[in-house]
């Protein structure tokens, strides 16, 4: 049967790899080797594809077709496409996506009540460009996304999203393959964007956030409202839906934080965690 | 209470599907939508408070006004 053998956590901005220099050098330093100490265990478990829990940032769905969950079909994702590549300064390449995990996915999701939308197509951003710049420099591992709402309310609950990572993990245990699957989710923790309070990051939210996950305490997480959470971790930190999906598929794994820095710069509290039983 | 602009949202998806950035939208590029005058002098004025208090979505708005935000 497939194996989750890997489980990990991180934030995404453009600027983490589109700006470093104009971050503090402590800071960028700490949160650049959280990351690459990610990848050194992520690497050591030999995966044969990383299912991703990510957000699109209205790049690709519009407001007149929103799904809450979408599940990517697509041959290859642009990871980055040339033209954010500029922006992102992460030279473009294409991750071949997991077709038949995605559809096998999909199709057990339609028939066990979770209606996932999906998509041949996707037009990508930071979300999977600059953890995966990081996580697999030579981008060898076949990708299967799974796209959260995160981005443009009314969202799906964290008990909904954390139900949905439930299912995939559920799923990929029941595989009757001998894959080795790392689970990658990305986003968060706080910062607003775009709003009158961009720039504001909330490191004490951060904290008691990562400290739950430390914990493998998330029914306190599950709870919270959208509302709370744009008060308290701002508009990107409607985000964490994709890091408590992942928790979902790996029940009672905790959270080791490799790196936090509230990087003012980049407008993102940065974290990367390693997720182990 | 969430509060949405789908008008709004429609015209900022078209600007940021241009992959151009404004300090401020035109008429000529709101011809066709149906807009409050709020919403439109808003967009004209590329006054980002104002588009975030009525309904804009937060992506959208960096997206298309990125030289009005101080950081």
């Amino acid at each position: 049967m497939a194996e989750i053998v890997a489980a990990a956590l991180t934030s995404h901005a453009p600027l983490m790899t589109g700006k470093p220099e104009i971050s503090r050098p402590e800071q960028r330093e700490r949160l650049y080797a959280g990351f690459h100490e990610l990848q050194r265990r992520m690497a050591a478990t030999r995966p044969d594809v990383i299912v991703m829990f990510v957000n699109d940032h209205l790049q690709n769905f519009p407001y007149s077709n929103l799904p809450a969950f979408c599940v990517g079909l697509a041959d290859a994702y642009d990871a980055p496409s040339p033209g954010s590549s500029r922006f992102m300064r992460i030279p473009p390449r294409k991750i071949a996506g997991a077709r038949e995990l995605s559809m096998a996915l999909l199709e057990q999701g339609l028939a066990s009540g979770f209606d996932f939308a999906f998509s041949y197509e996707i037009d990508t951003w930071d979300e999977l460009a600059v953890p995966l710049h990081f996580l697999t420099p030579e981008g060898d591992v076949p990708i299967a996304p799974i796209y959260t709402n995160c981005a443009a309310p009314p969202l799906p609950t964290p008990a909904r999203c954390h139900q949905m990572g439930a299912f995939v993990g559920d799923f990929i245990r029941s595989r009757p393959t001998r894959e080795r699957v790392a689970l990658v989710a990305t986003g968060g923790i706080s910062h607003w964007v775009g709003t009158p309070q961009t720039g504001r990051i909330n490191p004490e939210w951060d904290q008691r956030f990562l400290d739950h996950i430390a914990r493998a305490d998330v029914e306190p997480l599950l709870r919270l409202t959208w509302a709370e959470i744009e008060r308290d971790g701002g508009n990107g930190g409607q985000e964490i839906r994709n890091w408590i999906a992942l928790l979902g598929a790996v029940p009672g794994w905790k959270g080791e934080a490799l790196a936090y820095e509230p990087v003012m710069e980049w407008i993102t509290g940065c974290a990367t965690v390693w997720v182990h039983p | 209470m969430i509060k949405t602009s789908y008008a709004l949202n429609k015209v900022l998806t078209a600007v940021a599907r241009q992959h151009a950035t404004k300090e401020k939208l035109v008429d000529e590029e709101l011809t066709g939508h149906s807009l409050s005058e709020a919403e439109r002098q808003a967009l004209k004025t590329g006054d980002i408070d104002a588009l975030y208090h009525l309904g804009a979505n937060p992506y959208l708005i960096r997206r298309v006004f990125r030289p009005n935000f101080k950081i």
